[in-house]
């Protein structure tokens, strides 16, 4: 079961989009973390990604188990939500 | 004789249109608006590679240009209002025509990474993805350090030192876009000229030399770095001959497009020489009842004014042809 959901964006990236879309059309809600406004957590999401690029959507679970995908990749992020 | 599509439980549609760039998303948008049962299958993004440019000036009808992200949004929201379903899947294959399209009778067979699907035409708008230079580092320091994607990876090199490679449009482009994060940019233009347009030449010159050093003759042969990072392009003067290095923290590559016709392998779609497909004026290829539009088909000049106009030509000749069909088969 799903806790929260975090994703790491930016203004310009049509990839982050499509992950907001596709959680919005499922009905989950989610916290964004834009890094062309707070520059100072790219370093998390580097951290947490182990690249250089958004989207970076972390799903934290009931347990506080943390799953990451990197970029829109549905065949992780759906079972990363179920 | 033609397979029995009843048989399996493939879902059936009057178009199916692969890709969902501006040239299949224009052409739902007619479609859809007819009433013809139209399904898009896109395997990355919708807005195809509009959605992942920065800013697009020359598009008409937005006398101060717009936001790539906000036009494929807005495309996306138009043909959605008329019913376009976009499902999010791969086609990996079209089965069309393996054995000749009478073999097949009625239908299209398009494999996907969501199963089988029929339909009585197919629009095949598959635009191009960016080539690869295939130099030692680049795929080693892919998404640390390596990029193909300016908006969606720039952000990461506020305040440092990036290279940029390719003398065409996009590079251009690109770079100047890379100007809002990084310090310096230095472009490594193989060729003693840049094909970027005038246009983009004349703002380069104008706006950004003092960001950007545009290095011509200069080839990339190396990507290096240490503990996950990229330190350095090594590269040479084609003039001199000479070895030449630039620091970086990271290398953004533009170097030219490859069509997505690799899944057309196998069909009877006939290509030219660089793997665009070929049309007849109507927009059909060399299996009847499946169409191109966009970058993808052969003679296109690449632009997105040019890819929504072809797909709504290919609309038009969709529809004739399912008339057509319609006929033949009695549906
Ligand atoms: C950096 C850059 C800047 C640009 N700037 C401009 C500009 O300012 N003005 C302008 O007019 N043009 C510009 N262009 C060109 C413009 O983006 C293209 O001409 C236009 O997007 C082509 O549209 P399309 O629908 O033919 O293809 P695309 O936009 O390439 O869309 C094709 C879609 O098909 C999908 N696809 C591919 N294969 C499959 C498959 N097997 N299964 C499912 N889906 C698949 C892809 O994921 C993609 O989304 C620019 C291009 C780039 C790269």
């Amino acid at each position: 079961m799903v806790k929260s959901i975090t994703i790491f964006t930016t203004n310009t990236c049509a990839y982050c989009a499509m992950v907001k879309k596709w959680l919005d059309k499922k009905g989950l809600g989610y916290e964004v973390v834009n890094l062309d406004e707070k520059p100072e957590r790219q370093a998390e999401a580097l951290a947490l990604s182990g690249a250089l690029t958004v989207p970076v959507t972390v799903v934290t679970k009931h347990d506080d188990s943390k799953e990451v995908v990197v970029g829109f990749n549905l065949a992780k992020l759906a079972p990363a939500v179920a | 004789m033609a397979d029995d599509p009843t048989r399996t439980s493939a879902p059936i549609h009057d178009v199916v249109m692969i890709g969902a760039g501006p040239a299949a998303l224009s052409a739902a948008i007619y479609t859809t608006r007819e009433d013809i049962d139209t399904v898009l299958y896109e395997r990355g993004v919708v807005g195809g590679l509009a959605a992942v440019t920065d800013w697009i000036d020359n598009y008409p009808g937005f006398p101060q240009g717009i936001s790539g992200l906000e036009y494929a949004d807005k495309l996306r929201e138009q043909a959605e209002r008329f019913g376009a379903q976009i499902e999010l899947g791969e086609v990996m294959r079209i089965q069309a025509n393996v054995k000749g399209i009478t073999d097949e009778g009625k239908y299209k067979r398009l494999e996907t990474t969501d199963g089988e699907v029929l339909a009585k035409a197919v629009l095949i708008a598959t635009g191009s993805d960016y080539k690869k230079i295939g130099v030692p580092g680049e795929q080693e320091f892919y998404a640390h350090g390596v990029h193909y994607c300016a908006t969606c990876d720039g952000a990461f090199y506020r305040d440092k030192r990036l290279v940029v490679v390719g003398g065409g449009n996009s590079a251009v482009q690109e770079a100047m876009f890379l100007t809002k994060f990084a310090t310096h940019i230095d472009l490594l233009v193989r060729s003693d000229h840049m094909r970027a347009s005038e246009i983009l030449q004349q703002e380069l010159k104008e706006k950004h030399v003092d960001k950007i050093t545009v290095h011509f003759n200069t080839t990339t042969d190396e990507i290096v770095g240490a503990d996950g990072k990229v330190q350095k392009v090594i590269g040479a003067n084609k003039t001199t001959g000479e070895k030449v290095e630039f620091e970086t923290d990271g290398v953004f590559i533009f170097v030219g497009l490859k069509p997505n016709t690799e899944f057309l392998a196998g069909t009877d779609i006939e290509l030219d020489e660089i793997g665009l497909i070929k049309a007849k004026d109507n927009l059909e290829t060399s299996v009847p009842g499946v169409f191109v539009a966009g970058d993808v088909r052969s003679g296109a000049t690449m632009q997105i004014a040019s890819a929504t106009g072809d797909g709504a030509t290919a609309a038009l000749y969709i529809r004739e042809y399912l008339d057509g069909h319609s006929r033949q088969f009695g549906e």
